[in-house]
């Protein structure tokens, strides 16, 4: 219980992050918070199981999955910085209009 | 230093790095936030038993993430005079929904118990013959991965320069 609502907790920080924030490197960082209380839960609760090893090696591909999507969304910002002007979502409306 | 007062320090410590990313409005501070949340993850793969992972999260998030967040921000807040402001725009619907959430999943979570569960006693030899044997297909995939996002990142960088 302890563990599943400290998970779960910095989950929704991340998420009222990604859903007030509108600078993308702000929404980037909550995605991580986010990505980082699902890590969280899945290690503590797999640390409890006979087979640790294999909730070791789920977490570390989820990790480079994340690490992956950081660095993609960082680089897809400082293209869109440049060709837009601006970090902001909202403001990023080449593709919309 | 017991089990649970570890525990309750990363939980602050990841709950006060996570407030300053979701809340500051300094890009600094939140490169800061961010670096604290991610030792706190590091800490409680640590805590738990898996000091590989916790070695991971240090090198890749700590050492690799973070390092593109803070280049990020200085490619992109450099030609702004000042320090450069983030907007917050709270939102009560926002923080109803997250709520929401935490109390749908404590609900349907909550009776998975382990409140303290005991350290795992697998070791980097368990997981290196895990990852180059049931997990070799996951392992290359993975590896394939960051190779695109590699291949990616720079297409994306060099469209644009144009």
């Amino acid at each position: 219980m302890t563990l599943v609502g400290v998970s779960v907790g910095l989950f929704a920080l991340g998420l009222y992050g990604v859903l007030t924030r509108r600078d993308v490197v702000a929404l980037l960082a909550s995605i991580e918070v986010m990505l980082g209380g699902a890590l969280v839960l899945l290690v503590g609760l797999g640390a409890s199981r006979p087979d640790g090893s294999s909730i070791e090696g789920l977490a570390l591909i989820v990790l480079v999955v994340v690490a992956a999507e950081a660095a993609v969304g960082l680089a897809l910002l400082v293209a869109a910085a440049r060709s837009s002007r601006t970090t902001r979502i909202d403001e990023m409306t080449e593709v919309r209009d | 230093m017991s089990f649970a007062l570890m525990f309750w320090a990363l939980t602050a410590l990841a709950f006060l790095g996570g407030a300053l990313v979701v809340l500051t409005r300094d890009v600094t501070r939140l490169a800061l936030g961010l670096g604290a949340f991610l030792l706190a993850v590091a800490g409680f793969f640590a805590l738990y038993g898996f000091g590989f992972l916790a070695l991971a999260e240090l090198f890749v998030y700590v050492g690799g993430v973070l390092v593109l967040v803070l280049f990020a921000i200085m490619l992109v807040h450099r030609a702004k005079p000042g320090a450069p402001a983030l907007e917050v725009r709270h939102d009560v619907l926002a923080a109803v929904a997250c709520v929401g959430i935490v109390g749908f999943a404590l609900m349907a979570f909550g009776q998975m118990g382990a409140v303290y569960p005991l350290p795992s006693s697998a070791g980097p030899s368990e997981l290196g013959e895990l990852l180059l044997g049931r997990m070799l297909p996951q392992f290359e995939l993975a590896g394939a991965l960051l190779l695109a996002a590699l291949v990616a990142v720079v297409a994306v960088s060099e469209g644009g320069s144009e």
